[in-house]
């Protein structure tokens, strides 16, 4: 098996749509922080303007941390279309080039390539989230220095010392990993039954559009279901900006995330399984 | 040596209403080069990729070397290699990587180095080791194909139209190799084809397929032997030849076609039967059996 996964992995990485991830957040995250540079001061002071009222700030606020935070909120957007990009193309990629008639016909069961292969995809998308944790944390600390973080949220701030902000940051960065699953695995599951590599990011990007819609829709009659769509728990990480964490909602966000990638798996598994290589 | 490698019993793929593979019983042996013959579009590809696992069919059972494909998959293919249509590779990855991945697919660790590059050697692409296959000709591609199924030292290669797209060298080549496979390395070659002469010309044993359905399987040479006392006489005047050999009791099944009279005979009768023709002054000019491929084919198919 860890074959096969190295295998997976040398194919993934030696094709050149894995790099534009990389390449777009390599780009992207510098330029914000350029931005950041030169209007930063304005943004912390806006987001601040309530409180400098009431309270005396002191300090590095504006630092590397609560621009990893910014960009982590700014980028989650366009992240999950990069994994998309490489998640979709993994099972329909082979089925366009022909390499399936190269590779399922060897003594290997489909199920043992599937699961390479969704390591493989997986293993990717951990890799893209990583990329942007040590860039955005790196550069960030960098050129801004470092300091506490003031995080903002629905139920007000909550201002996080310098000295723990690795243990939140790291903890933040694993379940936005987690999260980040959930759209790797629907991409995947769309190219097991799709034998072009456009197909899959369109659906995945169309599904992930009408989940967020629903998840923000202010309609009671969709209330009852929007605790189980993957959108309403795709910003979990932010729970890992929280002191104390709130241990009941990471847990839900957790199992019901998780829920999602078992099906996707389980419903790719099934189709690959009875596939018909016909291309 | 007369073992069956290779059964399949029933096999069929329906679809939707259509069967494009019905009742295939094939039996390959030990040391065959087995023809598979049918026109295009007549089902020898499904039937490929029934016997390779990439389509499941709607019944029938395989079975190589004893295993069944359905229930003992890994075992039934330890020893199959193939290349179904024309071989595919990932573009962006040399020949040598190419190697490295269908090696470890059944070996379950890369194939040593001096193994692959061996392989190449036999098809004399080792000096383009290290090139992207996406720079390689058709011809390279297909040699690659053939190298790649040789990599793990299979019992049984499955070919499907190996020579397609290939110039006429290329196919002389390949055909030199299957032969080579079967007489030095003692393995089974499964050769799917709609070129009859390139059948006829390796092939001990084949099967004919068309629409669909198997019609027969056994040696070629048994086969062949069905039309063995046909003859094709050129000759002139045609009219006044076609009247003699009417007249002559050992000569029946007497045609006219475009190439000229075909007749049956026993072949211990032909020189009685040309002294004939001379004596009333017809011109012979040649007097060829037809007993090819081509015409047991399109006989059988209903072609002609």
């Amino acid at each position: 098996m860890l074959n096969l996964i190295y295998w997976e992995l040398f194919k993934t990485y030696s094709k050149w749509r894995t790099y534009i991830g990389f390449i777009a957040v390599g780009v992207l995250i510098p330029i914000i922080m350029w931005i950041m540079w030169i209007e930063g001061g304005k943004f912390i002071q806006y987001q601040l303007r309530t409180m400098q009222s009431e309270f005396l700030i002191t300090g590095n606020l504006f630092n590397g941390w609560a621009i990893a935070q910014i960009i982590m909120n700014g980028l989650w957007v366009h992240v999950p279309a990069l994994i998309a990009l490489v998640a979709g193309d993994q099972l329909s990629g082979e089925a366009t080039a022909g390499t399936f008639r190269l590779t399922l016909i060897r003594p290997v069961s489909r199920t043992k390539i599937l699961n390479a292969k969704y390591i493989a995809t997986l293993m990717y998308t951990a890799s893209l989230v990583i990329g942007i944790a040590l860039l955005s944390i790196g550069l960030g600390i960098w050129i801004f220095g470092t300091g506490d973080l003031i995080a903002l949220d629905k139920e007000g701030i909550v201002i996080l010392p310098e000295s723990n902000l690795i243990y939140h940051f790291l903890f933040a960065y694993v379940l936005a990993i987690w999260s980040m699953f959930v759209v790797a695995s629907l991409a995947f599951f769309i190219s097991s039954f799709v034998e072009n590599a456009i197909g899959p990011i369109i659906i995945t990007m169309t599904i992930i559009a009408i989940f967020y819609i629903i998840t923000f829709l202010p309609v009671e009659s969709v209330e009852n279901i929007k605790p189980w769509l993957f959108t309403t728990h795709m910003n979990v990480w932010q729970q890992a900006l929280r002191d104390p964490f709130d241990w009941d909602i990471i847990r839900d966000s957790v199992l019901i995330l998780g829920a999602y990638n078992g099906a996707f798996w389980g419903a790719t598994l099934l189709i690959f399984k009875r596939k018909d290589i016909l291309s | 040596m007369n073992d069956i490698i290779l059964r399949t019993a029933n096999l069929g793929k329906l679809y939707k209403k259509r069967w494009a593979a019905q009742d295939i019983n094939l039996e390959v042996h030990r040391g065959d080069v087995f023809g598979f013959l049918g026109p295009n579009g007549a089902g020898k590809s499904t039937s490929i990729r029934m016997i390779l696992s990439l389509i499941k069919p709607t019944t029938g059972t395989v079975e190589l070397f004893g295993y069944d494909l359905f229930k003992q998959r890994e075992l039934a293919l330890q020893n199959v290699a193939g290349i179904v249509e024309k071989p595919d590779f990932y573009l962006y990855l040399t020949a040598y990587r190419n190697m490295q991945i269908v090696g470890s697919l059944t070996l379950g660790k890369s194939p040593a180095d001096k193994k692959i590059m061996e392989t190449l050697d036999i098809v004399g692409l080792s000096e383009r080791a290290l090139d992207k296959v996406k720079t390689f000709s058709h011809g390279m591609k297909q040699r690659l194909g053939i190298a790649q199924a040789l990599l793990c030292d299979p019992q049984l290669i499955m070919l499907d139209e190996p020579t397609n797209g290939l110039d006429p060298q290329g196919m002389k080549e390949v055909r030199e190799l299957i032969v080579r496979l079967t007489t030095e390395r003692g393995i089974t070659v499964f050769l799917s084809s709609h070129l009859l002469n390139e059948v006829e010309q390796v092939a001990t044993r084949m099967a004919i397929i068309n629409k669909g359905k198997m019609i027969v399987q056994g040696s070629v040479e048994e086969l062949l032997k069905v039309n063995a006392n046909k003859f094709l006489f050129h000759v002139e005047p045609i009219k006044k030849t076609l009247g003699l050999l009417a007249k002559i009791k050992t000569v029946s099944g007497i045609a006219q076609t475009e190439e000229g009279i075909i007749a049956k005979v026993n072949p211990k009768n032909i020189p009685s039967v040309i002294n004939e023709l001379v004596k009333a002054k017809c011109k012979v000019f040649s007097v060829q059996p037809k007993h090819s491929l081509e015409e047991y084919f399109l006989e059988i198919t209903g072609e002609t």
